[in-house]
């Protein structure tokens, strides 16, 4: 990465208040493509908050956000995956009694060709196919027996979420907690798929408490602590130890 | 959960075999309910041979298609994840309107086609406004469906009775009766109308962007909304969606019947929602079939209308009704994909 490249994504002094509480004070970062950029910080550090104005689900009180150098503004999440950026909350994920094609299409169904399709028929079989090869192609393979949510395990299910959202994205996708309440394994699997994003040229923007897994897939990682950056650091500059310390605000104490 | 792609192999005992075939059978929904249908025509017929006739086979396939849009009404909402209590109700309150609405077309000689076709608009609008107060008082007001519904169930009754002026039969149209009738051998011209309507909304719910939305929504709102699906605007359309279906239910009766009466269809919301059940929905939402839910109306219409043939008082129907929906939710809980 150097200096002259152009930032995919950059936000400028967001600042964010709910009534009384400042949840984001002055919140300025650069996002590169291929990027993977751990979010980390203790409970109410801004994280969410600061997915939530990214992603278009609130507006900021003041600052500006740029995608591809453009400024924008957000009515809605809508508006912020039409630009290209894709958010997997912690909750949403799938709807796990519809197939994988369906998931992976929801939103943006293919649909079938001629008078059927200007009636709303959805061509089922080719997005069921496209979505498996795509799927595929991000490291990602569905025992072809497998076909609705429900009978993938929960580290399949996980990958299949973020590979639907590495497959629309054009620029960003932001990843809340993904490798929660998944086994050591599973974990694995849904990293490995990051990485592929990481390959493809996206901006990966990765919110975890699980620290291990921030330093071993990020390139970067920004410490947020009551609303502001504390540290913005390649990965290669930090340990577990002064991760945490700089999360609870321990390691400056000691200096 | 394993990533290795051998599946674990099967041990051939024989009781881990037959497990295993009651399963997938059990898992084939349709085809249980199916073999269910067969199975009741068969002892009918074999208790009473007028069972097995032309006639019975014409009053069934009547019978069936007073529950059928109901019926698909409630496998929409359903999947969606809501439930309407209100359809019965409305098939009252819209035949009420209906009537009055044929009544004054009469006096105003529109000739018989004009008549039908003021009345069914006027059912269609009435049951249209029913499922737009749903609409409203769910994803405006926020009140869960059931209570939303419980509110039209009660105020949709009351003012049937209320127009109907206590009860008595309103808009009286011989005319209505005699179109009733007509149709193609078994088959009269409403009751096609009534599973042509079938037909076409079970290909919309299971072929088309909008019934992928229904199902969507129906497992996980939130997913569906993060995937930019306007989950509100949908779920108000399947409410008023339902409410015209009862109200094309409410002209069926009329003709039916050549008349409006405030108690029509009351109550018939729980018949259609046990065709529902039994035709394999999940309660919950996301899950459920149209093939099933027609199956399961045609198992309800078979049992109500057999128990008369084989001498059983019509004061049993709830009781069997009932019956049928335990063996069918318990049917559920023993298919292999249950959600976790």
């Amino acid at each position: 990465m150097t200096t002259e490249q152009k930032p995919v994504f950059e936000l400028r002094n967001i600042s964010k208040s709910y009534g009384s509480v400042q949840a984001l004070t002055d919140v300025s970062f650069k996002a590169y493509a291929g990027q993977v950029i751990g979010l980390v910080g203790d409970n109410g550090a801004g994280k969410s908050s600061l997915i939530k104005t990214i992603s278009g689900v609130h507006n900021p009180d003041s600052g500006q956000l740029f995608v591809d150098g453009v400024e924008r503004h957000w009515k809605s999440p809508h508006d912020s995956m039409e630009a290209g950026i894709e958010t997997l909350y912690q909750d949403s994920g799938l709807a796990p009694d519809l197939t994988i094609g369906s998931n992976v299409f929801l939103g943006r169904e293919k649909m079938r060709k001629g008078l059927l399709g200007k009636l709303g028929f959805v061509d089922q079989k080719s997005m069921e196919k496209e979505a498996l090869d795509e799927l595929q192609k991000v490291g990602i393979t569905v025992p072809a027996s497998k076909r609705t949510v429900t009978q993938l395990s929960g580290g399949q299910r996980q990958a299949v979420a973020i590979g639907r959202a590495v497959l629309w994205a054009k620029h960003v996708i932001i990843l809340d907690e993904p490798t929660n309440h998944l086994g050591a394994r599973q974990s694995q699997e849904v990293l490995k798929v990051i990485e592929a994003a990481k390959q493809q040229g996206l901006c990966v923007l990765f919110i975890s408490h699980t620290l291990p897994h921030v330093l071993q897939v990020t390139d970067r990682i920004i410490v947020l602590r009551l609303g502001k950056i504390v540290r913005d650091s390649p990965t290669s500059e930090y340990t577990v130890e002064s991760l945490l310390g700089t999360i609870t605000g321990l390691a400056e104490a000691q200096k | 959960m394993s990533t290795s792609p051998t599946e674990t192999p099967t041990t051939s005992t024989p009781e881990v075999k037959k497990q295993g075939w009651v399963r997938s059978l059990a898992s084939n929904q349709q085809f249980i309910l199916l073999a269910v249908l067969v199975l009741l025509i068969a002892f009918f017929a074999e208790r009473n041979s007028l069972f097995f006739s032309t006639q019975e086979f014409g009053n069934l396939i009547s019978d069936f298609c007073g529950l059928a849009l109901l019926a698909v009404a409630e496998t929409y909402v359903i999947t969606s994840g809501g439930i309407d209590l209100s359809v019965g109700s409305t098939v009252a309150f819209s035949g009420i309107c209906g009537a009055y609405t044929v009544q004054y077309a009469m006096e105003h000689h529109v000739g018989q086609v004009g008549v039908l076709l003021l009345g069914t608009l006027a059912c269609v609008l009435t049951g249209a406004f029913v499922g737009a107060v749903n609409a409203f008082l769910i994803t405006k007001v926020n009140l869960v469906p059931f209570v939303a519904t419980l509110v039209t169930l009660s105020s949709g009754a009351g003012l049937a009775l209320v127009f109907a002026k206590g009860g008595q039969e309103v808009g009286l149209d011989p005319s209505a009766v005699t179109f009733s009738a007509e149709g193609i051998g078994m088959f009269a011209w409403i009751s096609i109308i009534v599973i042509v309507i079938t037909a076409v909304l079970g290909l919309v719910l299971h072929n088309t962007r909008y019934g992928r939305y229904n199902f969507a929504i129906g497992s996980n709102d939130f997913a569906a909304r993060a995937a930019g699906i306007n989950v509100k605007r949908h779920v108000a359309s399947v409410y008023v969606l339902a409410g015209i279906l009862a109200g094309l239910t409410g002209m069926f009766f009329f003709i039916k019947g050549g008349g409006g009466a405030a108690t029509t269809g009351i109550g018939a919301e729980l018949n259609a929602i046990a065709a529902v059940v039994i035709g394999g929905a999940s309660l919950q939402g996301g899950v459920g079939r149209l093939s099933g839910t027609v199956l399961g109306a045609m198992i309800l219409t078979v049992v109500v209308d057999g128990l008369i043939f084989i001498n059983v008082a019509p004061t049993w129907n709830q009781v069997v009704v009932a019956a049928f929906i335990a063996l069918a939710a318990t049917l559920q809980t023993i298919r292999p994909q249950s959600r976790r």
